[in-house]
């Protein structure tokens, strides 16, 4: 491998992991274990790297790997499991393409998204972001959100489901505006 | 119109779980008109029971199923998904959710869509989980798996550069300090497995002996109001703690050890204290800071001989927490100093630096890099940090925590520990504030602070709610453990101890900022027995405004 080579797979690294981390995740792998079986998948990819034909699509590439990872989930020890359930995983893995080209959301353009999305969260005000921070930075559950807030879980759940909402709504807007969209 | 189901439509309903009241009702009637029938039926439902059981989990408590099977089977399909965005369903539940999806593939799609939304989301909203901690951590463990490849060269090149040649010295030279080379750090770090292994051998050894043993191995130092003990595994009324398993309901305390370890724990947890001043944490969340001294290997490692389930902390740093919560992996976080962390004698270990995390399945059979995501340890800090308590928009900064004198959030307090333990020869210039009486900061004359012993430096920082003059006031009040011997609020003083407490204020490029209280506007209130501060902000003119509070620590 040249190091021409270990520079492209870097920038590839930069530009899929975020896309690749959510796909990973739509698969039913647990939350603590995302970040792992994306790192997995890179590593597989590093390793096979002499088999990947530049000019092919990269992302539906990893992609590829990172499923055949999930699948390969089923048949471990259910101690060993990375996902949250066999079934859960089948009927998530039914509904992604098994050509590996997925929507717009869970694909290549997943950074350009997320950096939408890292704008909208910093226009939040700051009770949302608390919000916002205590599911998915400090991972509480809705009934610890609920204790800290003052709040009962049914109205902490309602205020996420708003906030993403607006947050979908305020990245699609962002997108749209970037000039690749045009 | 419907065909008529046969009867193997109707069997076959019935073992998919899709049978309907009138399905059974049919084959009620059928088995009952028909043994032949009711036979098949007998058979089919008892094998699918031994399937059930021959594919469940041996180690799975049947109750506790049961039980969540119940729950689950009551529960409306979006508090279901919900569980499975928090990453708390458990089996029978997904099952449910697969069953709703399994006919509706385009709220399958929904769901893959929602949950690539929660990914981004903890992308976005945590630093930890951002594109730097990812890379870093990806390249840790390629280099871990992947041995031959360039991560490896880049790493001895560029220990080789930071790190001096190692000197010769004694035996325990060569197996704790910081790793020269890779091959070499392994080769040391199972020496280190091999002498955890021997310390959890003489550990149980102790152990045995416990219940005879009436010595006591430590002491409750504070508590949170809401802290709650199980009855039987709560320290003694005087606040001791004698070698014994001890479980904390709710809220935290921190406890000293006898070998000068400090310990904070947050409740729910379950751990446990050994004779030889060890901690053991069962469940929950910990954080230990161990004592500072000329040889620290050896003085931490005399403080504190840390575990928690199959994790042994095989080179003690200066503040290392245990996050113990969930069953299925526990995770080692390293927040001050160099650690290391081994897989109980599976001689696996890791050298952990500053800001690293690692997490064991609970297997304990891996080591995996995670990224470094403090937040769980937010409330055990506070109570180690020094904060008995606090009043207003007030926020303990975790360590690590950037002081940017941009500010943070808007109208809120930040509160960093700038130097936790830290000694000065000769005096200190700091304003003049006397314990009892209402100030208002301002030009202030000061006066000098004879330094005796160990102190810690705090950095208050308000970030204004408004722009320009409109700054909303803000009140806030703040209990320290110690007595404050110093408060600095003059931005020439604070500049000017900057270096002494060893800080580092990133400023605003551009910006010739004041950060002290110059508007003399805000006021500033010692208690008498000089454990609280009372502070009113009025003034800032839109900038955020810092105070210095000094506390000694003997």
């Amino acid at each position: 491998m040249t190091s021409e080579d270990r520079e492209h797979f870097i920038e590839q690294v930069r530009t899929y992991h975020a896309g690749l981390r959510g796909f990973v995740r739509s698969l039913g792998v647990d939350p603590l274990w995302v970040d792992d079986v994306a790192q997995e998948a890179f590593i597989v990819a590093y390793n096979r790297l002499d088999e990947f034909e530049r000019g092919r699509d990269f992302g539906a590439w990893l992609r590829g790997i990172a499923r055949n990872l999930v699948i390969n989930e089923r048949r471990k020890d259910a101690r060993r499991k990375r996902i949250l359930s066999d079934n859960l995983t089948d009927v998530l893995l039914s509904s992604s393409s098994a050509s590996d080209h997925e929507p717009e959301e869970m694909g290549d353009d997943a950074l350009a998204r997320l950096n939408a999305l890292k704008e909208c969260v910093r226009g939040l005000p700051e009770k949302s972001l608390r919000l916002l921070k205590c599911r998915y930075e400090e991972e509480q559950s809705a009934q610890d959100i609920a204790e800290e807030f003052a709040m009962n879980p049914p109205a902490v759940r309602k205020a996420l489901e708003r906030l993403r909402t607006s947050l979908r709504e305020c990245m699609e807007q962002r997108i749209r505006l970037t000039p690749a969209h045009g | 119109m419907k065909p008529i189901p046969t009867e193997d439509d109707l069997i076959r309903q019935l073992l998919h779980g899709e049978a309907c009241e009138s399905v059974f009702a049919d084959l009620s009637k059928k088995a009952s008109e028909n043994p032949g029938l009711a036979s098949r039926l007998a058979n089919e439902l008892g094998f699918s029971e031994l399937l059930r059981q021959a594919l469940g989990s041996t180690d799975t408590d049947p109750v506790t199923e049961f039980e969540a099977a119940l729950e689950g089977r009551s529960l409306p399909i979006e508090e279901l998904l919900h569980r499975v965005h928090e990453g708390s369903v458990n089996r029978h539940e997904c099952d449910q959710v697969v069953k709703a999806l399994w006919s509706d593939p385009e709220a399958a799609r929904n769901l893959r869509r929602s949950l690539v939304e929660d990914e981004w989301l903890r992308q976005a909203v945590s630093e930890s989980k951002g594109e730097t901690a990812f890379i870093e951590s990806l390249e840790t463990r390629m280099w871990a798996e992947t041995r031959q490849d360039h991560f490896v060269e880049d790493f001895a090149l560029r220990l080789e550069r930071e790190i001096p040649a190692e000197v010769p010295g004694s035996e325990e030279d060569k197996i704790i300090p910081f790793p020269g080379g890779w091959g070499f750090s392994l080769f040391k770090l199972g020496a280190a497995a091999a002498a955890i292994a021997l310390g959890a051998f003489l550990a149980a050894e102790l152990a045995a002996g416990r219940l005879a043993s009436s010595g006591v191995a430590g002491s409750i130092v504070n508590s949170t109001s809401d802290a709650v003990w199980t009855s039987g595994a709560s320290p003694r009324q005087d606040g001791t703690l004698r070698p014994g398993i001890y479980e904390l309901k709710s809220g935290v305390v921190s406890l000293k050890l006898n070998g000068g370890g400090e310990l904070s724990v947050e409740g729910p947890a379950r751990f446990e204290v050994g004779e030889d001043a060890s901690a053991e944490v069962h469940a929950g969340i910990a954080l230990a800071r161990l004592p500072e001294g000329e040889n620290r290997s050896e003085a931490r490692r005399q403080a504190t001989k840390l575990k928690s389930r199959g994790l042994s902390v095989s080179e003690p740093a200066r503040l290392i927490g245990i996050d113990a919560r969930e069953e299925q992996a526990t995770e080692a976080v390293v927040f001050n100093g160099d650690g290391g962390i081994c897989l109980g004698a599976s001689g696996k270990c890791r050298d952990l630096s500053e800001f690293e995390a690692v997490k064991v399945d609970h297997l304990r059979d891996r080591l995996v890099d995670v990224p470094y995501n403090p937040r769980a340890f937010s409330k055990a800090w506070e109570l180690l940090a020094g904060v008995e308590d606090k009043l207003g928009p007030v926020r303990v900064e975790l360590p690590g925590s950037v002081i940017s004198a941009a500010g943070g959030v808007a109208g809120e307090v930040q509160v960093f520990v700038e130097n936790d333990t830290f000694e000065t020869a000769g005096t200190m210039e700091v304003d003049r504030v006397v314990a009892g009486e209402f100030a208002v900061a301002g030009e202030n004359p000061g006066e000098s602070l004879e330094t005796r012993g160990p102190m810690r430096s705090y950095l208050l920082q308000l970030t204004p709610s408004g722009a320009g003059e409109s700054s909303d006031e803000v009140e806030t009040s703040l209990t320290f453990a110690h007595p404050v011997v110093g408060v600095i609020f003059s931005s020439d003083r604070l500049e000017n101890s900057d270096a002494t407490v060893g800080t580092n204020v990133v400023s605003i490029e551009g910006d010739s900022l004041r950060r002290g209280l110059e508007s003399g506007e805000d006021e500033i209130l010692l208690s008498e027995d000089r454990r609280t501060l009372n502070l009113r902000f009025r003034g800032g003119e839109g900038k955020a405004e810092q105070v210095r509070v000094l506390v000694a620590l003997n």
